[in-house]
């Protein structure tokens, strides 16, 4: 039984990792899309994009994004973390939520919250224009990007340092207090160096998550003509006219070559991380460091971040959803209505969208997590090498954005012919998007399973019990609470999901996200902001629950 | 028939070799205590007993049944030995009460629902658990829990009782007590015991036999009055007790007596190593077997008194003489000055 639950999570992961990627490398060496009759090997491809200037350019975009966020989101993420986790920061136990919320917005939604809030006609905009009279911002440009990626990233770097922080051990900085020296110099000289691999592991992190980035660059960076590697991927999809799958597969590559070192480097990283967390983690009650005369100060910093952050963009798309039409002279009391939402039942194409994301969310997300459990139970305690290769499995997913995923699924049901009638069904949506949660899913799990001490299954085990009776009767129940705050954390990931979706829309398999995209590409603005809404509703009553049920919303 | 028989177990955990080839046999209701310091591999060889680990060389017999022996790569897993196991941190499943963790073992042995009722019922009355059949971990103490894990392994009468270290997750008093109420259970129950701890006086008073483990072999096997009272080597007489030591050269040998010298004394004993006048030697003796005397004699020391502790129960007092120093216990504050001390040859051993 339980070999052949391990080699069943073995052979099923390796099936859907290396099927799709496989499946790339594979075209990027053809000289045309995989169907064509007349493809052969080939190293066209590569010398066309490695040539393209719109590549150079777009590759010179990424870096410079992806830097720049990272530099705007781990000082301010670390700060967060310091003034949440260690000082006496007033109110800071109904703030911590909140500074989670990014995490679970998708981004296509935030900037198009951006574009109607502070764009060049954005509501923001035009009451600011009206009150000195011109916009004093620039939401189409490169820094406009950088900033809103940075500020939505804030939460990454938070996470990961604040849980370091919390771990550790609290005379340090008590040691220094005494010693005379103030709560900043405390943040900059003691805690947060005791924490650097954390840091360093955060930075890594969100620099890797800024190659992945699609949907704020597809809608800010689109209008200032700045493309960035997953746009310009995007955008080779209808430049050829007929399916140049070749070139997009070198494209995808290229962006795996840029990803997986650095998914290789955070693995490294994380176990210094692990080994720096050991400093203290005694959990006892320690009295926080007084801030004094900087606590307002640092909450109005929380707070003008979380208004920037969340509340523009949401108060934005929210606002836009009830008007009829926005631009300048209108007043906002004429053209409140809520025809968009009605407008919305007479497509078939959304209102399934709408339907498919519950269904994907709920049921794919609770069936995703039964296989994240199936895998985690097959590592769990089990000494074998073949553990480190399940670890190294699970690991290449995250270095592919989602964007990629998709689009290797959408080529795996057109491939492998028996499969092909599953590509309109939401199975193709499920498959894929469990690929691209799987790390972040086993992360949940494995976090569950680390709670069960061994001696509970031992003595089961030495009660008579055999293996599969001990998960069973013991490791199953243990855990089931983790199963659920589980399932709520993949439900709300799966149906802020846009990008995974985007090439393998198609009648059938819609879903918020993708189709969200999809209008963009035609304007619909009004159509756009009511799916939006319905989606933040959806992932607000979820994050509701979830809180209710003191699920931790990080693993 | 001995209920359990291990020979030669060795096991490497990473690098370090655990256990260096421990043989030892359990006869039928006896009580043997593995006694010995964290990391003197009496955890692993219990572990390794009930089938969590898998030892790398040796092998293990359980009432006459083969279930480990690494020769041949034969093992029969944990569940399948049928033995009790009561762990050091008791283990209890906190999402089952008392009576279904007790109940466990039947169940899965697909007891009737009847026999196990009643059986559930009968050992958790026996170890005063009548009353909390419906309780939770979190709802008991300490001692509870301790006694709903004991319940748990004896419930389906295994052949053999491992327990982990039982008593060290309770406070020192509750300690004392139940130390007389387990062996007296198990006594009852008419099984075999193999009982780990780091604790000597726990091991002396619970064990009918005591195996005394370092660095993963026996060092010292016998009855508790044995092992403490008349140790056959170096390090067994150390680890027992509170001991004084005379370092000096070996002066004379008469038989198995010697004669241990040093800077101004001199003092007869039981030799216990194989060495001759001339070489240096090591006299250990038990603190409470010295005395103080009222006047001069034969294995009599006058030596100057340093300092006095009190310990509550009795006095600690230090004595110098030349280099030597030595601990000796008593019932009253003694003033400054010099006394004379007992060091009766009999109860001094020379290594």
């Amino acid at each position: 039984m339980n070999r052949a639950l391990r080699s069943l999570a073995v052979i099923g992961v390796a099936l859907v990792v290396f099927g799709p990627l496989g499946l790339i490398i594979y075209q990027s060496f053809l000289s045309e899309a995989f169907f064509s009759p007349t493809a052969h090997l080939s190293l066209e491809a590569y010398r066309y994009v490695l040539a393209d200037s719109g590549f150079h350019s777009a590759f010179g975009t990424s870096l410079l994004v992806s830097l720049g966020m990272t530099l705007i989101s781990v000082p301010l993420g670390s700060l967060l973390a310091f003034l949440l986790a260690r000082t006496d920061l007033p109110g800071k136990k109904w703030l911590e939520p909140w500074l989670l919320v990014p995490i679970f917005l998708s981004p296509v939604v935030l900037a198009f919250g951006y574009v109607v809030a502070v764009g060049p006609v954005g509501f923001f905009s035009l009451w600011a224009k009206a009150w000195i009279g011109r916009v004093p911002w620039n939401l189409y440009s490169l820094f406009g990007l950088v900033l809103i990626a940075g500020l939505t990233h804030v939460p990454h770097a938070f996470l990961y340092v604040s849980s370091a922080l919390r771990s550790l051990d609290p005379a340090v900085e008590e040691a220094a207090r005494v010693a005379g020296a103030g709560v900043w110099r405390i943040a900059l000289t003691v805690s947060l160096p005791l924490v650097s691999p954390s840091i360093l592991f955060s930075a890594s992190l969100i620099f890797l998550l800024g190659f992945e980035l699609f949907g704020l660059p597809l809608v800010l960076g689109d209008p200032a003509g700045l493309l960035v590697l997953t746009t310009y991927l995007y955008k080779l999809t209808n430049l050829l006219g007929v399916p140049s799958y070749h070139l997009m597969a070198v494209v995808a590559l290229s962006i795996v070559a840029l990803t997986f070192p650095l998914v290789y480097l955070q693995r490294r990283l994380l176990r210094t991380a692990g080994r720096f967390a050991v400093i203290g983690g005694k959990g006892q009650a320690f009295r926080p460091l007084p801030l004094g005369a900087l606590r307002w100060p640092a909450v109005f910093l929380l707070l003008l971040w979380l208004a920037v952050t969340v509340l523009l963009p949401l108060v934005g798309v929210t606002l836009r959803s009830l008007v009829s039409s926005w631009g300048e002279g209108v007043n906002l009391t004429e053209v409140l209505t809520l025809d968009h939402f009605r407008e919305l039942t007479g497509y078939p194409n959304l209102v399934r969208g709408i339907v498919n994301t519950l269904l994907i969310g709920a049921i794919g997300g609770a069936l995703s997590v039964a296989f994240y459990a199936i895998v985690g139970l097959a590592a769990h305690r089990w000494q074998s090498r073949w553990v480190s290769f399940l670890d190294y499995l699970v690991m290449l997913p995250r270095a592919l954005p989602g964007l990629i995923v998709g689009l290797a699924f959408l080529w795996v049901f057109l491939f492998f012919k028996p499969i092909a009638p599953l590509r309109t069904t939401l199975f193709s949506l499920w498959i894929a998007y469990t690929v691209v949660w799987l790390a972040y899913g086993l992360r949940l799990i494995s976090a569950s399973l680390l709670q069960v001490k061994p001696e509970l299954e031992e003595a089961a085990r030495v009660t008579g019990a055999r293996q599969r009776v001990v998960y069973r009767d013991v490791t199953l129940p243990l855990i089931r609470f983790g199963l659920i705050g589980s399932w709520l954390l993949i439900f709300m990931m799966f149906v802020r999901e846009y990008s995974t979706g985007v090439y393998l829309l198609g009648p059938g398999t819609e879903v918020i996200g993708s189709l969200i995209v999809s209008l963009w590409g035609t304007g619909a603005v009004d159509l756009i902001s009511a799916l939006s809404v319905i989606e933040v509703g959806l992932v607000g009553f979820i994050l509701f629950i979830a809180l209710r049920l003191g699920v931790r919303l990080h693993a | 028939m001995p209920d359990l028989i291990a020979e030669k177990i060795e096991k490497k955990l990473g690098t370090a070799q655990i256990l260096r080839g421990v043989s030892f046999q359990l006869q039928e209701r006896e009580i043997l205590a593995l006694l010995g310091a964290s990391g003197s591999g009496k955890t692993t060889l219990l572990r390794s007993v009930a089938g969590l680990e898998q030892p790398d060389a040796g092998k293990i017999e359980i009432r006459g049944h083969l279930v480990f022996d690494a020769a041949s790569g034969f093992e029969i897993p944990a569940e399948q030995r049928g033995l009790g196991l009561v762990f050091q941190s008791y283990a209890i499943w906190p999402h089952r009460s008392v009576f279904e963790n007790v109940a466990y073992g039947l169940r899965v042995r697909r007891a009737p629902e009847a026999e196990t009722r009643q059986k559930v019922g009968a050992v958790l009355e026996r170890l005063g658990l009548g009353q909390l059949a419906d309780r939770y971990a979190h709802q008991l103490s300490g001692g509870q829990q301790q006694r709903v894990a004991l319940a748990r392994a004896m419930v389906y009468n295994p052949p053999v009782l491992l327990l982990d270290e039982p008593l060290s997750n309770l406070d020192a008093k509750l300690r004392e007590d139940a130390r007389a109420w387990l062996r007296e259970i198990i006594k009852q129950t008419e099984t075999s015991a193999l009982y780990v701890t780091h604790d000597q006086t726990e091991a002396l008073a619970i064990a009918d036999r005591v195996l005394l483990l370092d660095r993963g072999l026996i060092q010292e096997e016998g009855a508790p009055e044995q092992i403490y009272g008349a140790p056959t080597n170096r390090f067994s007489a150390e680890f027992m007790g509170s001991n004084n030591r005379f370092e000096g050269k070996l002066a004379e040998v008469s038989g198995d007596r010697g004669r241990l010298q040093g800077e101004g004394w001199t003092l007869w004993g039981q030799l216990r190593a194989n060495k001759i006048a001339g070489e240096t030697a090591t006299g250990l003796m038990r603190v409470e077997r010295l005395r103080l005397s009222d006047g001069p004699g034969t294995d009599h020391l006058r030596m100057r008194l340093s300092s006095a502790l009190y310990l509550g129960e009795r006095w600690e007092y230090l004595f110098h003489l030349g280099d030597l120093r030595i601990r000796v216990w008593g019932e009253e504050r003694l003033p400054e000055g010099e006394y004379w001390i007992s060091v009766p040859a009999t109860s001094l051993w020379i290594f």
